[in-house]
């Protein structure tokens, strides 16, 4: 990852200068709300989580050590609110899905899919797939195999975030990443051949 | 991730993780992020300043109320204590009536 603003605006933004603050957060929410998007995978909720994300920052920039670390501080905040975010959501989920009944759930999604176009329908299906993938695993695990496989963050910079020995997190992500495989294995890779054979035709 | 070699289904679960990384990509903010976010710092200002108003408000009521009911306490003890019109050397005198005179005249004789 590289440094989007100098430590110099960093340091002002903790001292409580509201214009370098708003330069810290034009610099860096085009890649937040990326990593949120990907983390949550609800474009709709993407802002309101970037915003939850920024607004901590504020609170907390003056716990800041030391201007270096603000990347791992940053992404961490990041990874809470995520965090939160996917909890609340799961709570949810579970108290509608159960209101509903399983025909109900298959006509609604069936009518959201017959407006979209195919390419709509293909980013929902890949969209659907990873999570119902990640879904086997803890929102924590998710966070992590996400961050580190599709955000690409690397065990150095995974270890700053979570302040977390190396060898930890490479069990942590190994484990995960063992368990979203044998869903894969089980259930994707049917869904996603079909998916090559759907958008090759 | 340094990882053991990938097998074939190892590969295709990369593919679909880059896949879903194409899906996303990082999103423009909209116009109202900024107005949004320093909305929600405001809030967020002026419900810490209402709590630790509330809390001084509720510090004050509590000390005045303890004051009152100190004084209500106090006060009436205080009317109830004995009133001394005479003065030290008078009550030690009427404690000890000619005790260290009788003493010094013993040790006379």
């Amino acid at each position: 990852m590289a440094m989007l603003v100098d430590f110099e605006i960093i340091e002002r933004a903790r001292s409580g200068d509201s214009a370098a603050f708003n330069q810290v957060v034009q610099a860096y929410r085009k890649r937040i709300l990326g990593t949120i998007a990907r983390l949550i995978g609800r474009p709709e909720d993407v802002e309101d989580v970037g915003q939850e994300v920024f607004l901590r920052l504020y609170d907390s920039l003056d716990q800041l050590r030391t201007a270096e670390v603000f990347e791992p501080w940053l992404y961490r905040l990041t990874v809470n609110a995520a965090y939160d975010y996917l909890r609340r959501q799961r709570r949810r989920q579970e108290s509608r899905m159960s209101d509903l009944t399983e025909q109900q759930v298959m006509l609604a999604d069936a009518a959201a899919g017959g407006k979209r176009d195919v390419e709509d329908q293909h980013r929902t299906r890949v969209r659907e797939l990873v999570q119902s993938l990640l879904g086997r695993v803890s929102e924590e695990d998710r966070i992590l195999l996400m961050l580190k496989e599709v955000e690409g963050l690397s065990l150095k910079e995974l270890e700053k975030i979570y302040r977390v020995n190396e060898n930890a997190l490479k069990v942590r992500l190994f484990r995960a990443r063992q368990r979203v495989l044998k869903a894969f294995e089980a259930e994707g890779l049917d869904r996603a051949s079909l998916e090559r054979e759907g958008s090759g035709s | 991730m340094d990882r053991m070699p990938a097998n074939g289904n190892d590969g295709k679960l990369d593919a679909l993780f880059a896949q879903y990384r194409a899906v996303f990509p990082d999103p423009e903010a909209s116009a109202n992020f900024m107005p949004g976010l320093w909305q929600r710092i405001e809030t967020r200002r002026s419900a810490n300043v209402n709590v630790f108003r509330r809390l001084a408000q509720v510090c004050v009521g509590a000390t005045v109320a303890l004051t009152i009911l100190m004084g209500m306490v106090l006060i009436p003890r205080f009317e109830k204590m004995p009133v001394y019109s005479a003065s030290y050397v008078d009550v030690l005198e009427n404690d000890h009536p000619n005790t260290y005179v009788d003493i010094f005249k013993g040790d006379i004789k």
